[in-house]
């Protein structure tokens, strides 16, 4: 497998967009590309060729399960790894984003410190 | 992560943390403005849209304000935000609903954004906590006697009570604002389908007890399809309604369950403790079996998962280990393994396991399997260690929490007060009207004290009929005055007997106060002299003790 190193955020709210930039470079020394709509996203995500692509599912124009359709066309998710962040709680909720191809659901709010491990951790979760 | 990239994190972290309490300040008064407007025109056909708008705004504060060490603030926004979609998914959205969510949202907008404290405390600690918070139960009986009786006797142990005498109305007033528990008495088939399809709705059921005519199973399939934590059948006794209550809505949310994980692929052990930790559980994580039992006696775990196959020390071996200890008989224990062979699956349980999760496991089997076996521990625990009638404490308990007590009152300089409480005419009740009669008045005691004491009171069966109190940071003159309080209340409940009788009980008690020099066994004496001198002059009275 090859080795989790440039993550795609996509995100709306500039708060939450810094701080997980923040989280997951310093804490996780990661590579981070941060964009601000779907459209932002499908035109950067294939030059950036990320390992790892966290989405944000609310967010105005097009969403998270949309862009994660259109991100489809661009790039090979069957390699690489999406995780949804919500502030949704509810498990149908959660349950209709893993079918909609989430690798994993991430529930906001976050703990910044934490942010990188977990990141890690579904990344990893392929070999259970 | 070396020391100064950790500081440096924090440092940004921190201006970040900053930078949203400044975008609050924006925010909060525009959302105030809006939900203003809204509880204003909220009778017009836009309310729909409008609230949509809301909802966004709160939304985004609950995804966002925890992260940035606003907490508190953000688990009240999802609160509205689960508000406002309740009032969109109800059947018959009212414009009455909608005015008082806005106000709901204008007045949680309208404060200003208070970052969580690092330190702090548990509300239990606070001294100047007053009575217990009033709990709201909402109540549905059509039959107006049943009603008044029964929401009598609540409001007399401390609850807010609102009676519906029938569905719509209230079924209106949970979309008004939900309660904190639910009691139906249960007149047509349809109360309980009605109900049901609310729970359905709600994000979270309510507690709900259920009264009724009838004991068959079909009765109680049918609360229990609704969501019924409690069932009693008519004629009701209403102290076992109460004890009800108090166990539904006493479930003990802010003391998470403790989850010890015990595998030797770290990775993965910690993989299963983050999926716990966003369920709101304490983990602790051992990848060494040997460090096994050292851990557990430090942590002390409500609920072990053990992987089955690990290097040195399988988990069976390992649970046979812990099931040499009598202490820690009751921790259930899960095993977790990639075994998928039912037979071998079986053979592992039957040396000293409780359950077996299949691996690849998914988060929310994990989580289903391990709260479920953490609260039947957790309850079993609490019923092996209090009072079967009563669930306070028992003698020998109690004691030892006076003298915990004196110490601390001894430390702190402030006075504690002990209280020696004791039925009047108990032998009567019993001989006259019935044991079961007698255990519901003791009860229905044991209930009105709970109710009406802080939570930093603790509270004992000393004996049969008897009771101590201990009220840390309470002068003998202020603990007088609330058990007499409690004395009132508990004087003007009515009992009744399944053969018809009526009758009403008193108590006597005796109080004394810590002076940094007695000991517990001193105070208990003393407690019992003034409840000596309470009975002597008459009976159903308080009498503080004055000294040596």
């Amino acid at each position: 497998m090859s080795e989790l190193r440039r993550i795609l955020h996509i995100e709306d709210d500039p708060s939450i967009q810094s701080v997980t930039k923040l989280a997951l470079e310093a804490v996780g020394g990661f590579e981070v590309l941060s964009c601000s709509s779907g459209a932002e996203a499908l035109r950067e995500a294939p030059g950036f060729a990320p390992d790892f692509v966290l989405l944000d599912v609310m967010m105005p124009g097009m969403d998270g399960p949309e862009t994660l359709a259109r991100l489809r066309e661009c790039l090979d998710l069957e390699r690489i790894p999406v995780a949804f962040m919500t502030a949704k709680v509810q498990s149908s909720e959660i349950e209709h984003l893993r079918k909609l191809g989430a690798r994993d659901v991430i529930i906001k709010p976050f703990d910044p410190m934490r942010l990188a491990d977990q990141i890690r951790s579904i990344w990893n979760a392929d070999r259970y | 992560m070396g020391e100064q990239v950790r500081l440096e994190l924090q440092r940004q972290l921190q201006a970040q943390r900053e930078q949203y309490a400044e975008r609050l300040g924006q925010e909060l008064p525009e959302l105030a403005g809006l939900a203003a407007r809204l509880e204003q025109q909220a009778g017009l056909a836009s309310g729909r849209q409008r609230v949509q708008a809301l909802r966004e705004r709160l939304h985004r504060i609950a995804g966002a304000a925890g992260t940035f060490g606003f907490g508190h603030l953000g688990n009240r926004a999802r609160a509205l935000e689960q508000r406002i979609d309740r009032w969109l998914d109800s059947q018959k959205p009212s414009g009455q609903a909608l005015a008082a969510l806005a106000r709901s949202i204008r007045q949680f907008a309208s404060q200003l954004p208070e970052p969580d404290s690092e330190l702090s405390q548990p509300a239990a600690t606070e001294p100047d906590e007053e009575l217990s918070s009033r709990c709201r139960v909402f109540f549905l009986e059509s039959q107006p006697d049943a009603a008044q009786a029964s929401a009598q006797a609540l409001r007399n142990f401390g609850y807010e009570v609102c009676h519906s005498a029938d569905r719509q109305a209230l079924l209106a007033a949970i979309d008004r604002q939900p309660p904190d528990a639910l009691v139906v008495s249960v007149r047509e088939a349809e109360d309980l389908a009605a109900i049901a399809a609310l729970q359905q709705r709600l994000e979270t059921p309510l507690p709900l007890l259920v009264i009724h005519d009838r004991f068959d199973f079909a009765s109680q399939l049918a609360a229990v399809r609704a969501g019924a934590q409690g069932y009693f059948v008519r004629p009701l006794d209403v102290t076992l309604l109460e004890t009800g209550l108090e166990r539904c809505l006493n479930r003990p949310q802010h003391d998470p369950y403790r989850v010890m994980i015990v595998d030797d692929d770290a990775d993965l052990a910690e993989r299963y403790s983050l999926v716990l930790q966003n369920s709101q559980m304490h983990t602790r994580v051992v990848s060494e079996p040997a460090q096994a039992l050292d851990v557990m006696q430090a942590f002390n775990p409500e609920v072990l998962l053990l992987d089955v196959n690990m290097p040195g020390c399988s988990g069976p071996e390992l649970a046979q280990i812990i099931r040499l200890r009598d202490e820690w008989l009751r921790v259930p224990i899960i095993y977790l393994s990639a075994e998928t062979d039912i037979g071998r699956q079986m053979a592992a349980l039957l040396k000293a396991g409780d359950d077996f999760i299949t691996k690849p496991i998914s988060d929310s089997q994990l989580i289903a399997s391990v709260y479920s076996h953490a609260q039947r521990a957790r309850s079993l625990s609490t019923a092996l260690a209090r009072d079967g009638l009563t669930g306070l404490l028992k003698h020998a308990d109690i004691k030892e929490q006076l003298a915990l007590e004196v110490h601390r009152a001894a430390r702190s300089d402030k006075p504690t007060s002990v209280v020696m409480l004791d039925l009047d005419h108990f032998k009567g009740i019993n001989d006259g009207h019935g044991h079961a009669a007698g255990d519901s008045v003791i009860r229905a005691l044991a209930n009105l004290l709970r109710q009406r004491l802080r939570r930093i009171d603790s509270l004992g069966r000393y004996g049969g009929e008897e009771f101590v109190v201990v009220l840390p940071e309470c002068p003998a003159s202020e603990a007088a005055r609330i058990i007499d309080e409690i004395r009132q209340r508990f004087a003007e409940l009515t009992f009744s007997t399944s053969a018809g009788a009526v009758f009403q009980v008193t108590f006597s008690a005796g109080i004394s106060e810590t002076d940094g020099r007695s000991s517990a066994s001193e105070l208990l004496e003393r407690a019992d002299r003034a409840l000596y001198r309470a009975k002597h002059a008459g009976r159903n009275r308080v009498v503080a003790g004055t000294g040596g």
